[in-house]
């Protein structure tokens, strides 16, 4: 039993002018626990609308989704956003952290809406999971005080601190420069590694896609495979050096 | 219970954050606080000069002023204040006073003039609330002293040249039989301009036979409880014309405005109806803002939502930051008006007649602090709405 099973997704929308718009058409796929997949796709082509179905942020119009091996269809908004809050981490490109808050309280907004201990403790967590991203010195540091690569940092432990099953990002590295988005990618794949996480990132740099051990190209709402001649050389940096393994 | 804590946790931490933002919201909320707790101190205090005022000139509920009168010419003194006092034992009637109305010469260093005067028992001060302004209203014992005393107003004070009461300063009151009566004290004039004044005892008048410039039949007054005020009018009606017979008429009346009540519910309501415009404008601004601030939010609520935040979770800290930030501002409101309550002179403002202050309302400022929670919930309910229909997708944007 795979872990996501994706089967003849489909997702429509109704254009204001009362257009059909469809966005995906028929994509199936599996993902297994630990698994580091990538999906490689220009602009407009659906990848968004694949990350948002597949965090259970949105629904499909057609085919089935299922988590674990069970339909997610029939859920109800409350389960589906319980599911998501304890089995799915978010990264996004633009960070998206929350504002006025220092990188601490970012990183533990999450536990906000877990229960028992994880609450009560989570500003302990939160700073245990800042020094695992390097930025165990940074802790009571306001997001426009920290360059894109640490803001990006606070975002991943902020995605991790949860110890979510699936760690869904979203161009991860697409508001960084090259080295920055090296060492971002080297950080998920290592933190990912270390909790088992499912990662699946989705990209139009395909450099940051060879890192993956499968990957999806998603063109025009339909996925297929990607021709691993298509993907550039992963670049490799060495981890930075405050990166704390655990 | 952790979801609870977690969700107040969440609304406390977002009107930390946004704090500028709260207190410019709040503002409204903070003055209507005020003004609400403020006015209502103010209403207290009005309804209390206006309640001794009118205990003072007319008595305190239920006073029942009894008056014998016969359409043939003037009824005689004395078998009708025999009347009263028989009457008065009778019913044991705790607090009543005889009420003379008359005028006396009184003999002062520069001259003599006519002096109104009231002839009273001790209880009288009582009854009206009489709080001496130097020196001390009538005692029992003072009816069985060797000369009769008055208590005087300010104007007969200034004129007698306010002597320090320990002197036992003296006035002649002039007559048949002229007799020097000791001030033992001084009231305030119960208006600007009062001509002089003074109060003696009715038992003096027989004692030392002062008599009046003109001959009146004293009026009874009795204080009784306000529920069986009709009932004991009645009672005391029938019981003066068996006792006096029918060609006397007994008139009796409600010498308290019967209708203070009225005005002093008016009055709340007024004072309700200013409290709660001012917290409607405060809550209106509150909404306005919470609206404008919450399409600034979506993308915030929409990260939220990835961390798993349900609908009802979104909702409620939404609703809570503006609960949370009223209750902070209602509390602030409240500190505000404490501190003008207890520094300003409101008393003097509202004219210095208030003997008894009243406490600070402390249940308006309860109810000006629940209020504002209220209010607080009831105008976080439009934005939370917003929030709630904030499309994850959109406000995500991958």
């Amino acid at each position: 039993m795979s872990l996501l099973e994706l089967d003849g997704v489909g997702r429509t929308v109704v254009l204001p002018d009362g257009d059909l718009l469809e966005i995906l058409r028929d994509v199936t796929f599996t993902i297994e626990e630990g698994e580091h997949v990538s999906i490689v796709g220009r602009s407009g082509s659906g990848k968004s609308t694949l990350l948002n179905l597949m965090g259970l942020l949105d629904t499909p119009t057609e085919g089935e989704y299922r988590l674990d091996g069970r339909p997610t269809a029939g859920l109800s908004q409350r389960h589906r956003a319980k599911l998501r809050g304890a089995g799915f981490g978010f990264v996004f490109q633009q960070f998206n952290l929350l504002p006025g808050r220092t990188a601490q309280e970012n990183v533990a907004a999450p536990l906000l809406y877990s229960g028992g201990r994880e609450f009560w403790r989570r500003r302990r967590l939160a700073e245990d999971m800042l020094g695992r991203v390097g930025l165990g010195d940074r802790a009571d540091t306001m997001p426009e005080k920290l360059s894109g690569g640490e803001q990006q940092r606070v975002a991943i432990a902020r995605s991790l601190i949860r110890r979510p099953r699936v760690i869904l990002c979203d161009e991860p590295t697409g508001a960084l420069d090259v080295q920055t988005g090296t060492e971002i990618m080297d950080l998920l794949d290592t933190v990912a590694a270390e909790s088992g996480a499912t990662l699946v990132t989705i990209t139009h740099d395909t450099m940051v896609a060879a890192r993956a051990h499968r990957h999806y190209r998603l063109d025009a709402g339909v996925l297929g495979p990607l021709d691993p001649a298509e993907l550039a050389p992963a670049r490799q940096v060495a981890a930075p050096r405050q990166v704390v393994a655990s | 219970m952790t979801g609870l804590a977690a969700a107040f946790a969440e609304a406390w931490d977002e009107v930390r954050i946004h704090k500028v933002r709260v207190i410019v919201s709040l503002i409204g909320v903070l003055i209507a606080v005020a003004a609400m707790t403020v006015i209502t101190a103010l209403g207290d205090m009005a309804r209390q000069a206006n309640a001794e005022h009118s205990e003072r000139t007319s008595g305190r509920p239920a006073t029942l002023s009894v008056n014998v009168w016969s359409e043939t010419g003037m009824v005689a003194a004395e078998p009708v204040v025999t009347a009263y006092r028989e009457l008065v034992e009778r019913h044991s009637v705790g607090y009543a006073s005889q009420v003379g109305y008359s005028e006396n010469v009184m003999r002062f260093a520069d001259g003599s003039e006519p002096i109104s005067t009231i002839a009273v028992d001790p209880q009288y001060g009582e009854m009206h609330r009489i709080e001496p302004l130097h020196g001390r209203w009538f005692a029992a014992a003072d009816a069985d002293r060797l000369a009769p005393v008055l208590v005087v107003n300010e104007m007969f004070y200034q004129r007698l040249g306010a002597p320090d009461l320990r002197t036992n300063p003296t006035v002649v009151i002039t007559g048949t039989r002229p007799v020097r009566a000791t001030v033992i004290g001084v009231t305030r004039d119960a208006y600007e301009g009062e001509m002089p004044g003074a109060y003696l005892l009715t038992s003096h008048l027989d004692r030392w036979e002062i008599q009046g410039l003109y001959a009146s039949t004293p009026t009874l007054e009795l204080w009784v409880p306000p529920d069986s005020a009709d009932q004991l009018t009645e009672v005391v009606r029938s019981d003066l014309v068996s006792r006096l017979g029918d060609d006397v008429q007994v008139e009796i009346y409600r010498a308290d405005p019967e209708d203070f009540d009225v005005i002093d519910s008016q009055l709340q309501w007024v004072v309700r109806g200013v409290s709660v415009i001012a917290l409607g404008m405060g809550a209106l601004g509150l909404v306005n803002i919470a609206l404008v601030t919450i399409k600034y939010r979506v993308r915030e609520i929409g990260v939220r939502r990835s961390f798993g935040a349900t609908s009802a979770r979104v909702f409620f800290s939404v609703m809570m930051e503006s609960v949370f930030a009223t209750a902070v501002a209602g509390l602030a409101g409240v500190v505000l008006a404490v501190a003008i309550v207890k520094n300003v002179p409101i008393d003097e403002l509202i004219g210095g007649a208030v003997t008894d202050v009243p406490e600070f309302p402390v249940g308006a400022a309860v109810q000006g602090l629940v209020a504002a929670t209220v209010v607080g919930a009831l105008a976080g309910i439009l934005p939370a709405t917003v929030a709630v229909r904030v499309k994850v997708i959109d406000a995500i944007r991958f």
